[in-house]
């Protein structure tokens, strides 16, 4: 029975089904919201959906040059890296499915799959626009990663734990404690646009410069599923962040699934706000921009979080 | 009219040549009648650097029948209009290109080169404009003579009319 | 020619173009980049050479006014007013008063309506959507406007030899008003934003430089030469029409760079809507044209008009019939390619898309060949060989387009 209530846990709920689902809900959203703050109708419901399904019956070209396996395999790697971390982030309830201490850092180097596995693919595709995208990401990445690790491992780094529901559980029982963490909420915020690929830092993917990047020579099926892992990025990216910087909890466990909607929509929705109100940085901008602002400030973070438990 | 008389004027003291070639059409308009190449040569060095011509707005080529006309319209910071005209034979076309000094002539002296057959010496280099690569050669579809119904686009070749004459005929 | 290959040097050469997201029409630029930088640019244009200036020489004037109006779709009005007057300074016309100021208000809202555009298409470029979307949403109220007025969103056909086709009437004057004032509020709006926004303002800063002795050197016209501090509005230098009775105010900037561009345009558009209002309030009654001759006296002429974009030249010569003998259209982005290639080295490859839509192009072109290259060998393909290969590639899908035809 064990082994069956693991197979639920890790396929169904809260597993790839709900992942998937709820990835296509938070896309809808977010076009919608996206929509409407330009005064744009949007969207349909079923729009998610309908693009993931006709995209899975369209033709798969691939070009000549390209490295067939790469190609092929990237886009399931990173689902599975997604679908994977997703199991040690709290959902129904203040635990996750599956836990041990030290799934925070684990779920954050499964995070730096889907990048790597965009930057593989362009990189192997062989062609002058993807080449140029995977070097973007690859800079991109060197520089949000260190202030996304400091920011995310301050909190852990108060609790005492490095474990996401042992985290959660330390700030359900002293909630004040999550206010101390306002700064590196701040920076975590702004590093996870930077590793979604989202505006203003959606340089790897500049429809006007580069095409598509990383994922032109894409079509049918294989970036299908790209472009769902991708969803499941963001839903994972909005659970973790709810997780560890909102981690208010009631005990109940129903009540706190609605709790975990409602705080991932809120997360979604600042996601998207900074989305509409920018124009795309360029990638020298960035760079300077996450040395230079971030960094310290998480930094700063940590060494502040480092002190009060020493006074605890 | 001040201004245009005075540019006419030191220009006519300059050049003794320019006196019966000048005139005054309207306001900011100042035309020539065909000058020769080397009369032309001078006289546009001389307007770029002592009267202050900036500008080489255009040239347009012209189809005179047995001659191409062509037309560099230069423009100074007041903008007056400084209309040079000069006259090529279409069987000996050779013009020097003055894109030394007027960088902005490129496009339009390449123009010429493609739709007139002007030969413009001394262009630099780029791809040709506005004809496409696969262009025969020997044809200049702005000159008069050049007509688009004789010209098979499948086959890019163009037929002229005098062969079915013959046939017809003979 | 298109090459996507890498040079052994750390260069790689990427083709912005024909096909490419961010050219509304095709062009090539094939841009040589090492790392982020450019360092080389090569420009391939040509406008889409639809042989318009031959077909002109085998119809009447008044049918060459309708094919003038469509050389451009956005600058249709400008072309379409110097090419009348042109033919109304050959045969000695004066049009009527009310005509005249017509034709000024229409250019001020063709004005209008193509630097809304120009702002949505920029922005877009810098990857900015939500303001492409609020400019494009502004430029339909323009486009209603206009669509009253001439029967048609672009291309609207209120110019005719000797004045103009349509009247103002009451309802439409009190329809425009309205409009001005809605508009006027958006553009205090994205004056704000030109000034504040600080990723705007990152993203247009230092791109594009284009120095006053540039402008000079590479003959640039319109809001590019505005940008350097040039004084170059023939609205002002060289009044036309009815601007000779209408204030006009000249519109230049220090910044020579896309920023400047664009707070020139942004002021222009506060500068047409100002220009309209005082039409609209002192606009004469009476005639809305006069006869024209059907044969224009043999003489030539060059007229002047500050399109949109810059400076339009038009020259036409006339033989006494009424068929034209030649005529010449130069629009005002064939004087501002010069300097592209000037304004694109040494920047980055993020600036290359707003750079070239910071002239405002308004031209396509048709590409010629491209070269191949894979480790086996080097190939050139020119049309007739391209286009046999894209058939080929199909037949073996099972599909055959080869009944198409290759016309261009």
């Amino acid at each position: 029975m064990k082994i069956l209530e693991m197979l639920l846990k890790a396929f169904i709920f809260p597993g790839f089904l709900f992942l998937s689902v709820y990835a296509f809900v938070a896309e809808f959203l977010d076009r919608k919201m996206y929509a409407r703050m330009q005064n744009r109708v949007g969207p349909p419901w079923y729009q998610p959906i309908a693009d993931f399904f006709k995209m899975i019956g369209k033709k798969t070209i691939i070009p000549a040059d390209a490295n067939p396996v790469i190609f092929r395999l990237m886009p399931f790697v990173s689902l599975a890296a997604v679908a994977a971390s997703f199991l040690y982030v709290p959902v129904f309830g203040s635990k996750a499915a599956f836990s041990f201490n030290g799934d925070l850092v684990i779920v954050l180097y499964f995070l730096a799959i889907p990048p790597l596995s965009s930057f593989l693919a362009g990189w192997y595709s062989r062609d002058v626009y993807a080449t140029i995208g995977a070097t973007r990401i690859l800079t991109q990445m060197f520089v949000y990663e260190v202030p996304l690790f400091i920011s995310v491992l301050a909190p852990a780094l108060l609790a005492g734990t490095w474990s996401i529901t042992g985290m959660m559980a330390y700030y359900s029982v002293h909630p004040l404690y999550a206010l101390i963490n306002i700064p590196a909420m701040i920076v975590a915020l702004i590093s996870f646009q930077c590793k979604l690929e989202r505006a203003p830092f959606d340089t790897p993917e500049a429809e006007t410069e580069i095409v598509s990047g990383a994922l032109v020579e894409y079509s049918g099926r294989f970036l299908a599923f790209f472009k769902m892992s991708l969803d499941c990025e963001l839903v994972l990216v909005i659970s973790l962040f709810s997780a560890i910087f909102l981690p208010f909890t009631t005990g109940i466990a129903g009540l706190d699934f609605l709790l975990y909607i409602v705080k991932t929509l809120a997360t979604l929705l600042c996601l998207t706000l900074l989305r509409v109100s920018m124009a795309r940085l360029k990638i020298v901008d960035i760079v300077s921009f996450c040395w230079k602002r971030l960094t310290p400030v998480a930094l700063a973070q940590v060494v502040l979080n480092l002190l009060i438990r020493g006074v605890l | 009219m001040n201004l245009e008389d005075e540019i006419a004027g030191k220009l006519c003291e300059k050049f003794p040549f320019m006196t019966d070639k000048i005139y005054v059409q309207k306001e900011k308009r100042i035309f020539t009648k065909p000058l020769s190449r080397d009369e032309f040569e001078k006289t546009i060095r001389y307007v770029h650097d002592e009267l202050g011509f900036y500008r080489a707005c255009h040239v347009v080529g012209t189809d005179d029948g047995d001659s191409i006309g062509l037309l560099y319209i230069l423009s100074n910071k007041d903008s007056i209009l400084l209309i040079l005209r000069e006259s090529v034979p279409k069987t000996n076309t050779e013009v020097t290109s003055i894109s030394d000094i007027y960088p902005s002539i490129v496009l339009h002296e390449r123009e010429l080169v493609d739709l007139f057959g002007v030969m413009v010496k001394g262009l630099p280099d780029g791809p040709r404009y506005p004809l496409p690569d696969g262009w025969p050669d020997g044809n200049y579809p702005m000159r008069k003579e050049w007509n688009p119904k004789n010209f098979n686009k499948e086959t890019m070749t163009y037929q002229q009319p005098q062969e079915t004459e013959a046939q017809k005929n003979g | 020619m298109v090459e996507s290959d890498n040079f052994g040097d750390n260069r790689i050469a990427v083709p912005i173009g024909p096909q490419h997201p961010s050219l509304d029409e095709p062009g090539c630029f094939d841009i040589t980049l090492e790392g982020e930088k450019v360092v080389d640019a090569v420009i391939g244009v040509g406008y889409n050479h639809r042989g318009l200036e031959k077909v002109c020489e085998s119809k009447t004037y008044i049918q060459d006014l309708y094919i003038i109006e469509r050389v451009c779709g956005i600058c249709s009005h400008a072309h379409s007013t110097a090419f009348c007057m042109g033919i109304e300074e050959l045969s000695g016309l004066t049009i009527p008063p009310r005509a005249a100021y017509i034709r000024v208000i229409v250019a001020e809202l063709e004005r209008l309506h193509s630097h809304l555009l120009w702002l949505g298409v920029a922005c877009h470029e810098i990857g900015f959507d939500t303001m492409f979307m609020f400019t494009w949403r502004n430029r339909e109220k323009v486009l209603d406007i206009l669509a009253v007025l001439g029967g048609n969103r672009v291309n609207y056909g209120v110019n005719t030899i000797g004045g103009v086709r349509r009247d103002l009437d009451e309802t439409l004057t009190s329809q425009i008003l309205k409009t001005m004032e809605m508009l006027e509020e958006e553009i205090k709006y994205y004056v704000e934003l030109a000034h504040t926004e600080s990723t705007l303002i990152s993203r247009l800063a230092g791109v594009g430089k284009l120095s006053k002795e540039d402008v000079i050197h590479y003959g640039a016209v319109g809001p590019v030469a505005r940008a350097a501090g040039i004084e170059d509005d023939i609205r002002v230098k060289e009044p036309y029409g009815a601007y000779k009775e209408i204030p006009v105010h000249m519109i230049t900037d220090t910044n020579a760079d896309v920023y400047g561009r664009t707070v020139v345009r942004i002021l222009e558009m506060q500068e047409s809507i100002n220009i309209i209002r005082y039409c609209l309030k002192n606009i004469p009654d009476g005639a809305i044209s006069v006869k024209a001759p059907r044969k224009i006296p043999a003489g030539e002429v060059i007229i002047r008009v500050e399109a949109p974009r810059g400076e339009d030249i038009h020259f036409i010569r006339s033989n006494g019939t009424d068929i034209p003998d030649r005529v010449r259209v130069r629009a005002p982005t064939e004087a501002n390619w010069h300097g592209m290639k000037h304004m694109l080295e040494g920047g980055y490859l993020a600036d290359v898309p707003i750079t070239i839509a910071a002239i405002d192009p308004c031209y396509s072109c048709t590409d010629r060949a491209i070269q191949l290259r894979s480790e086996k060998d080097t190939r050139v393909l020119d049309w007739k060989e391209l286009r046999q290969y894209g058939i080929n590639f199909y037949k073996k899908q099972g599909i055959d387009i080869s009944t198409l035809s290759a016309g261009r």
